[in-house]
């Protein structure tokens, strides 16, 4: 059993840019077949920025902006990380991921320093219902939700059977890449790759790839004893 | 001390393309102070939007009476949104996202917003920004109008005036017979026939006076529904005074409308 504090949520989103910036030019590549081809790189440039607000914070001491500062919660360190992605990301996922972070960041509330992973996987959940009501997307339409949802549900199922949050998040990654593979005979009906209809047919989601990441970075970094 | 007049901020993915658009529609303001800000790109080269930008423009753009924001598409929409919620409620509350198309949107809420009118009624005419260009483009419906005084085969009734009067059926007579026309539980449509133009609604003022039927030409009324030959009545006996314009010239150029008029509606 463990919790999930700030080191752990600096572990994720250092892990999530890492993965990102390792597979920037598949996301870009799957992008450039249904979309706008700029998704690695604007999931590039704002894990990027992140990592770096997420570095100055500690050494400051008062709060850096809107930023953490020393002795900031989860809910602050993760409302950072969505505004920081709304400010940089540039494309539909700057609102979208910034909405899943901020929701995150509500759910958990402003204080505590670190939460039990049944909180976590609340937060998880807010996460999502704030993408939705972001993007309005639903499942099928070939998007991040695609990957996400199966993801959540999971990883709520997981912890609900006994399972520790190491091993939840382990499950919760097959589903989300389990997810992401199902959105390639996808008809998409949200965003760019919805003006190609029928033509969207037979490429892997780009936001479903990320979501897919973000998830497996989690699994990766949020045990305690993760290095 | 000026009056505030409603702002507008332009939401788009490309700062070029956003400043570009907004100097086109000033020109249409005349000098007029109206506030249009730009929320646009991440920076003057790079593409995207950013909902704390837009949140800033809003603020900017604000004067008390309202923000109308236009917005590209996709990823604009979306940090529109977003930006609403990095609102305070009594701001948030005067601010309309309106999903009317950017370039033409702009230059027509640039006008109503320099004229007075307020938040709805910028929005309501961005929305109506396109009609201008597809009545132009469009094709003119398939089947022939009917004869005068004829009915049309369709359960309509149809009629024609001749545009005898100087300047057409320019904004002031054509708002009469707008005026007129929305008396009658009748669904009522005019063409200029000797343009060759589609139909156009005769309740709408916009489209009614785009249609800009000029001196010499020739307009078809059809009527529809439970009161079209009361409403067809009324449209070719206020043609006959040119909508207020003949009978104005008739005394010499001053303008009074017809006694007809007066009697008709408060």
């Amino acid at each position: 059993m463990g919790d999930v504090d700030v080191d752990g949520l600096v572990r994720w989103m250092t892990r999530f840019a890492e993965l990102v910036a390792v597979h920037r030019e598949e996301l870009t590549t799957l992008d450039a077949a249904i979309g706008d081809a700029d998704h690695g790189t604007n999931m590039d440039r704002g894990m990027s920025a992140v990592v770096a607000a997420l570095d100055e914070a500690p050494a400051s001491g008062a709060d850096a902006g809107d930023g953490a500062g020393v002795g900031a919660g989860v809910g602050a360190v993760l409302k950072q990380v969505g505004m920081t992605l709304v400010r940089t990301v540039g494309g539909a996922s700057g609102p979208l991921y910034g909405t899943f972070f901020l929701r995150m960041a509500t759910s958990l509330g402003d204080g505590a320093a670190s939460v039990p992973d049944e909180a976590f996987a609340k937060a998880l959940r807010a996460g999502l219902a704030g993408v939705v009501a972001r993007g309005k997307a639903e499942a099928g339409d070939k998007t991040m939700f695609d990957a996400l949802a199966p993801a959540v549900d999971t990883v709520e199922a997981e912890l609900a059977r006994g399972s520790d949050l190491a091993a939840a998040l382990a499950v919760g990654t097959v589903a989300a890449e389990a997810g992401r593979d199902a959105t390639t005979p996808m008809h998409a009906r949200k965003g760019r790759a919805s003006y190609l209809g029928e033509r969207s047919v037979g490429h892997q989601d780009p936001g479903a790839t990320s979501a897919a990441l973000l998830i497996a970075a989690a699994a990766a970094a949020l045990p305690a004893d993760s290095s | 001390m000026t009056r505030d007049d409603v702002g507008i901020v332009v939401v788009s993915h490309s700062r070029a393309l956003a400043r570009a658009a907004i100097a086109h529609a000033e020109q249409m303001l005349h000098g007029r102070p109206v506030r249009i800000e730009e929320a646009a790109g991440l920076d003057d080269g790079t593409l995207g939007t950013d909902a704390v930008r837009v949140a800033d423009a809003i603020v900017r753009a604000d004067g008390g009476r309202g923000v109308v924001v236009l917005m590209d598409l996709g990823s604009a929409v979306l940090s529109a949104e977003l930006a609403l919620d990095l609102l305070d409620r009594p701001l948030r509350e005067r601010v309309i996202l309106c999903p009317a198309p950017l370039v033409e949107g702009l230059c027509v809420a640039a006008v109503a917003a320099g004229t007075g009118a307020d938040r709805d009624g910028v929005a309501t005419e961005a929305l109506r920004a396109l009609g201008a260009k597809q009545d132009h483009l469009s094709v003119p419906a398939g089947a022939p109008g009917p004869d005068a005084d004829g009915d049309g085969g369709h359960g309509e009734l149809g009629g024609r005036f001749e545009v005898t009067w100087p300047h057409g059926l320019h904004a002031r007579p054509a708002a009469v017979l707008v005026q007129a026309v929305r008396e009658f539980d009748a669904d009522v449509q005019l063409r200029d026939v000797t343009v060759g133009g589609a139909p156009v609604p005769a309740g709408s003022l916009t489209r009614v006076a785009a249609m800009a039927a000029v001196e010499g030409h020739t307009v078809e009324v059809t009527a529809a529904g439970p009161q079209a030959r009361e409403a067809l009545a009324r449209v070719l006996e206020l043609a006959a005074t040119g909508f207020g314009d003949l009978t104005a010239t008739a005394v010499g150029g001053r303008h009074r409308p017809p006694p007809a008029l007066v009697a008709g509606r408060g």
